[in-house]
């Protein structure tokens, strides 16, 4: 079990009541637990130890939750290399596992394991203790083999939390069975700039997914998103600008990894720092300190295109209920995606969420997942978490009696 | 060729607030090194900066006692550069939306005139922390001290608007007296709660060039602030005299040797929208809540004082430079008493020895009432004013009624005439050569047959009793 695991509790504490009491949690190592090793699966973390639970590990406690112990994970959660989630969950060692969704991760590694993988609204989960690497984009994802126990966990560790200023101060929606679908409903919208990234086997794949949404006598009908494909560019040009500026703070001053027999602090910041990251968070950071340092015209244009893209994804919701996009493109596997690039072609379904902020759920039993399918998301409009979950639950019943 | 001065000036100020700015440690930088750090402000991992209410209320406070526009929406970047006194790689601060634009004060120019000096904008933002540099036997060392990382800070950068070292003395002086009148901070450049850097370039009388600009810092008196650019403005005349180029850099003022010199090549990092923040939006009903706040402001104040009172325009405003001594004149002049006497009194006596013992107007033991209570004296002739000046140097020193001070002191004027009569007789005899120079029409003569009057009495002739009794006599 433990090879799974990047630290596992020796004596997981347990409360005998609450919503969630028994549930075994598993989160990522880059979630703070105090006094666990919080490395974020970065060596400019070594030894690092958290200070105290971050906000959703002390929710999820405060309901019953048992933190079982942290899985590994890519570097600073920056794509899913090395990531043992979708294991630790398939194996029955945790009920739900959180993963840092940054540009798809949580969703990506659900539509591997043939699970569910929700991420949420961009401000409806506290992030103080998460160490992330891109603020605006980045957010707890949760994997479980249902949506209720993802509504479940999300009653527990959503809504306002003082020490994250950047939340909306909103009231936390309803996640009880009660919550109200008929929104959502109405209409089911496919962006057909999206099915047009899929090759034509993979496109097949999706329309008889699709299909199976009018069997249950749904409405399904396109609509048209003309810059669909600018969500990577804009996810890429922000995504490396703000983790440039977040992994600012590594430097081996106060914690991490030091590197040795430096003469100066300056020769000690640059061989730290070259030290401490991975080839592929160093050429993201690389990509982000260009567009700051020498092409800051394009970084402040993606900002605009980034308003632009929010606004016609949030215009689509006047259309449609709830969207439906497929997952992943088979010929891209996001877990050996070894360059930038890479990491985009796997991601480019999943990131327009992110940059959008909107809560998105990769759902399984319509369209084939694992290693040979694509998988299916439902993506809403921001807020409507609690909605998309119970819509997945009822299509999900629907599903089953059919 | 005769060359015009162009001076900005940039000043940092910090905001006497009770914590840091994005978390709740307390804002005393000058505490035990590291006592007053937490995680945020050590930004450690996981951390998320949480705006404190407090530093945008004084900071608006700030920008509208210099008459500048408070934007709707302002926010915060990230100035990225990496340094030890840095702890994430980024200083937070206002680069593109500042907290206010558009300000100015109306100073008093070297003609007399007034002249306005305009505000270009004023922004928040964060300050790093402080290294030390000790040796640790041969090894030189730096040490942090993370107290001072994110205290509140704002910035106030003006327009190029100055023309000389008077121009910006004068502007930081009525700057420093409308911050403290608001309450904001403390405005020290003593003790590095200012810290004012110049802008300056030189260009031929006249044109409207802008040329290329040297930075000065490290000026640590308001005197200073106009040494080093006096300083400055030789050293570019000099060097375009001699057909040398000036080159853009920071030059630092050395206060004993009263030189400039090169220091490090100007910062030019990029400037990125923080995403952690949130954007500030400030409601138009806030912002009256806030105005409604200001004090009266010392312009104001000092026309007010100027009609109510009837005090000369340059004695209303000495008085109303500090908040201070506009509010003990105040209250000295609901006694009984002359405003005027009142204000003459207090600048020409109290204010100077008040600064002579390095004491606080308010605080100090010449209250208002027994300040009031010797000029009523001095008012109805009970005391002449050389021996109120005496008492006022008692009244530093004990807490007796002004009244008791003067009677055991004997400082009691004597006015009667009888006494004063026995004494001009003394001077008289005693002075013969005098008596004859005044009969001879030496107009000298009668201040020294005063004087020497005075002198019989201890001080404590009336000497215009003294002046009318010798008249008669000589007269006769």
């Amino acid at each position: 079990m433990s090879n799974h695991y990047f630290y596992c509790d020796p004596s997981p504490q347990s409360r005998e009541e609450g919503p969630l009491a028994g549930n075994l949690i598993a989160v990522q190592s880059n979630m703070s637990v105090q006094g666990w090793p919080t490395t974020a699966g970065s060596l400019a973390l070594e030894g690092y130890v958290a200070l105290e639970d971050a906000t959703v590990v002390k929710r999820l406690r405060d309901r019953g939750g048992v933190i079982v112990g942290s899985t590994y994970m890519s570097e600073l959660g920056f794509g899913l290399s090395g990531d043992t989630a979708e294991t630790v969950l398939k194996d029955g060692k945790a009920e739900v596992v959180l993963v840092t969704d940054t540009m798809g991760e949580a969703r990506m590694a659900a539509a591997g394991a043939g699970v569910y993988g929700f991420k949420p609204t961009h401000g409806l989960v506290s992030r103080f203790g998460l160490i992330g690497l891109v603020p605006s984009m980045e957010c707890y994802g949760v994997m479980a083999g249902t949506p209720q126990a993802i509504s479940a966990v999300m009653d527990g560790i959503s809504g306002y939390d003082e020490r994250d200023f950047s939340m909306p101060d909103r009231e936390k929606p309803d996640f009880s069975e009660k919550a109200d679908i008929s929104r959502l409903i109405r209409r089911v919208g496919v962006i057909p700039e999206a099915t047009a990234m899929l090759d034509e086997s993979e496109r097949k794949a999706f329309r008889d997914g699709i299909r199976k949404f009018s069997d249950l006598g749904l409405a399904v009908s396109d609509v048209s998103f003309k810059d669909f494909d600018l969500f990577p560019l804009v996810h890429g040009v922000i995504g490396s600008v703000e983790a440039s500026s977040s992994a600012g703070k590594y430097d081996g001053v106060r914690y991490g990894h030091r590197a040795q027999g430096t003469k100066n602090w300056n020769e000690m910041y640059l061989k730290s720092r070259g030290e401490s990251f991975g080839l592929l968070v160093k050429s993201y950071l690389f990509q982000g300190a260009y567009f700051q340092y020498e092409n800051y015209e394009t970084f402040e244009k993606a900002c605009r295109i980034r308003s632009c893209l929010v606004k016609d994804m949030n215009d689509l919701f006047s259309k449609v209920g709830v969207l439906v996009l497929p997952s992943k493109r088979l010929h891209f596997d996001a877990r050996k995606a070894e360059t930038v690039q890479d990491i985009y072609g796997a991601f480019a379904l999943t990131l327009p969420a992110n940059v959008a902020g909107l809560p998105a759920l990769q759902m399984p039993g319509f369209i084939a997942e694992g290693a040979g399918g694509i998988g299916m998301q439902l993506i809403g409009p921001a807020f409507s978490d609690a909605e998309l979950l119970a819509l997945a639950n009822h299509l999900s019943q629907q599903k089953g009696m059919n | 060729m005769d060359y015009e001065a162009v001076i900005g000036l940039e000043i940092h100020m910090e905001l006497n607030c009770v914590t840091k700015m994005f978390c709740d440690c307390p804002n005393r930088p000058g505490d035990e090194p590291n006592k007053n750090i937490c995680p945020i402000c050590l930004w450690v991992p996981g951390a998320i900066p949480q705006f404190s209410y407090e530093t945008l209320e004084k900071a608006t406070l700030t920008c509208l006692a210099l008459n500048c526009e408070i934007q709707e929406k302002s926010a915060f970047d990230q100035k990225v550069y990496y340094y030890p006194d840095l702890p994430k790689g980024y200083q937070l601060s206002q680069a593109h939306l500042p907290l206010s634009r558009n300000g100015w004060l109306n100073i008093v120019g070297e003609d007399g005139h007034a002249k306005r000096l305009r505000i270009h904008h004023v922004h928040m933002e964060e300050d790093v922390a402080k290294l030390v540099h000790e040796m640790e036997g041969k090894t030189p060392i730096s040490l942090v001290d993370f107290n001072r990382a994110g205290a509140p800070l704002v910035e106030i950068v003006t327009e190029p608007d100055m023309r000389s070292p008077y121009d910006a003395m004068e502007f930081v002086r009525l700057l420093r007296t409308q911050i403290r009148y608001v309450g904001s901070s403390e405005c020290s450049l003593e003790s590095g709660t200012m810290r004012v850097d110049a802008n300056i370039s030189i260009r031929p009388g006249g044109t409207d060039q802008m040329n290329t600009k040297v930075e000065v810092k490290n000026m640590n008196s308001i005197r200073h602030v106009g040494d080093a650019i006096a300083y400055e403005i030789k050293r570019q005349e000099a060097l375009v005299n001699a057909g040398e180029p000036v080159i853009m850099h920071t030059r630092l003022w050395d206060p004993d040797k009263k030189v400039t010199t090169a220091m490090r090549g100007k910062f030019s990092g990029p400037c990125v929208p923080d995403p952690s923040v949130p954007l500030i939006v400030i409601s138009q009903e806030w912002l009256k809540e806030k105005m409604s706040r200001l004090p009266e402001m010392p312009a104001q104040k000092a026309e007010r004082f100027h009609k109510q009172f009837g005090l000369m325009e340059d004695e209303a405003s000495l008085i109303c430079s500090e908040k201070d001594t506009a509010e003990y004149f105040e209250n000295v002049t609901s006694f009984p008493v002359p405003a005027r006497m009142v204000s003459h009194w207090l600048t020409t006596q109290l204010m100077p020895a008040v600064r002579e013992r390095g004491e606080n107007l308010l605080s100090s033991s010449v209250t208002p009432e027994r300040f009031a209570a010797l000029l009523e004296m001095v008012d109805k002739n009970e005391v002449n004013a050389s021996s109120a000046k005496e008492v006022l140097v008692r009244l530093f020193e004990t807490d007796r009624p002004v009244r008791t001070v003067v009677d055991q002191g004997s400082f009691s004027q004597v006015s009667d005439a009888s006494e004063l009569d026995g004494i001009v007789t003394e001077v008289l005899e005693a002075n013969a050569s005098a008596v004859k120079d005044f009969h001879n029409g030496v107009s000298k003569a009668l201040g020294f047959l005063i004087g020497q009057a005075m002198q019989a009495s201890a001080g404590k002739a009336n000497p215009r009793v003294v002046r009318e009794i010798l008249m008669k006599r000589l007269a006769s």
